[in-house]
């Protein structure tokens, strides 16, 4: 099955845990099969990963009040100026384990786009594409994504 | 280029999304500003540290198999461009294929594809996607080639090209444009290509010509009265070369 591991990886990152990523891969493949001759696109794989992200949102309909998923984030991380100190250095250190539990610390609509590029490395334009976002704000979107992340890690390295 | 407006690019800068223009002008900058070079630094090692220490999460073997026994054994061939179901309107699905249907009317701006081609990439992804890639699953082509004649009016080339590495992993009974067609399926590493063999009302010998739809490849010819259209997710000169094998040429 084409991109499976692709569009699980994108799922079970957004829904938290395998069994509800299971389904929702499940009912995107499905759609994806019954609507297989509207696909005119130039990337199957953006293509999928759209109708995962279209199966997520209506799984969240279903099972969920939707609370603290693609709410607009806290003031505070649009605006504050990213630590001048150098955490390329920090970054390095960081382990799976770690990085997991900040990762899902965030908000979905964050995850989403830092999975889609840095996991995916899809462009801008196929970022747009799967979460329906503006092509001019997914550079603002990922930037406020990183810049959260980069938050979580150092509050983090703090504490510990 | 000033450090603010430097500063506010450098994202699409780490992440290769701007021009060429672009792309020299903020170098020059980042060269000679050490703040923005520290600001790319930290986000080519998040990026590193997020594709190394970030579990990929694969998928259980069992979903494929699940998914496999959901989808529909056989959908049907000569229907496409299925209308929209009503009950779909108002789902988040109904939105994206809003999105779809626009894209639809921008590509139909540009030349037509050709519908032969679209329709053996379809059914090449739905091969996959349906798990159902043979009815005879065998790299014995003494089984493949009775079993496909036997059932079609035709006899395409079914040869084994294991050593050449292209595996051949069976054959499938498929629709192109209506008509029954052979699938001989072959393997190259993880891909799957699928070699289509159909009668075409146009029987004249076509050297092999090379196109890509949708992000897959494909070569078409005709030899022996017969139309080979070759489909695949494998390079576009890795398919040809399959498509000479199959041609029996060098
Ligand atoms: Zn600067």
């Amino acid at each position: 099955m084409p991109h499976l591991d692709a569009a699980f990886n994108l799922a079970r990152w957004l829904t938290g845990n395998t069994a509800d990523a299971e389904d929702v891969v499940q009912d995107a493949y499905l759609r994806a099969f019954r609507y297989l001759d509207a696909f005119r696109g130039d990337n199957f794989r953006v293509w999928l990963l759209t109708i995962v992200r279209n199966s997520f949102l209506d799984w969240l309909k279903d099972n969920r009040s939707g609370r603290n998923l693609f709410q607009p984030a806290p003031a505070d991380l649009e605006s504050t100026d990213p630590n001048p100190t150098p955490e390329a250095m920090l970054l390095d250190r960081v382990d799976g384990e770690t990085l997991s539990i900040l990762m899902a610390r965030l908000p979905a609509e964050y995850r989403e786009v830092l999975i889609l590029r840095e996991i995916e490395d899809l462009s801008y334009k196929d970022i747009a594409a799967v979460t329906g976002l503006p092509a001019g704000t997914v550079m603002s979107r990922l930037s406020r994504a990183r810049l959260a992340l980069r938050k979580a890690w150092t509050e983090n390295e703090k504490k510990s | 280029m000033n450090h603010d407006r430097a500063k506010m690019l450098l994202p699409a800068y780490a992440d290769r999304q701007t021009g060429p223009l672009r792309r020299f002008l903020l170098g020059r900058h980042i060269a000679r500003c050490p703040s923005c070079l520290a600001e790319l630094e930290t986000m080519h090692a998040m990026r590193t540290a997020m594709r190394i220490n970030l579990p990929m999460h694969r998928a259980p073997p069992s979903l494929a198999m699940r998914i496999g026994t959901a989808l529909p054994r056989e959908a049907p061939p000569s229907i496409r461009w299925r209308p929209m179901r009503s009950g779909m309107a108002g789902s988040a699905l109904a939105g994206g294929l809003a999105g779809i249907a626009l894209t639809v009317a921008v590509t139909q701006l540009s030349p037509q594809p050709d519908t032969l081609i679209a329709d053996v990439v379809s059914d090449h992804v739905r091969s996959l996607m349906a798990d159902h890639l043979t009815d005879v699953a065998t790299s014995d082509r003494h089984t493949v080639k009775p079993w496909l004649s036997d059932r079609l009016d035709l006899s395409p080339v079914v040869k084994d090209f294991a050593i050449e590495g292209y595996p051949l992993a069976g054959g499938r009974l498929d629709y192109v444009k209506g008509h029954r067609a052979a699938a001989i399926v072959y393997r190259r590493d993880k891909h799957v290509i699928n070699l289509f063999a159909f009668v075409s009302d146009d029987r004249s010998e076509l050297a092999p010509r090379q196109l890509a739809l949708n992000g897959f490849n494909v070569v078409r010819w005709r030899m022996d009265g017969l139309s080979y259209v070759a489909v695949s997710d494998v390079e576009a000169s890795q398919l040809l070369a399959f498509a000479r094998l199959v041609m029996g040429g060098p």
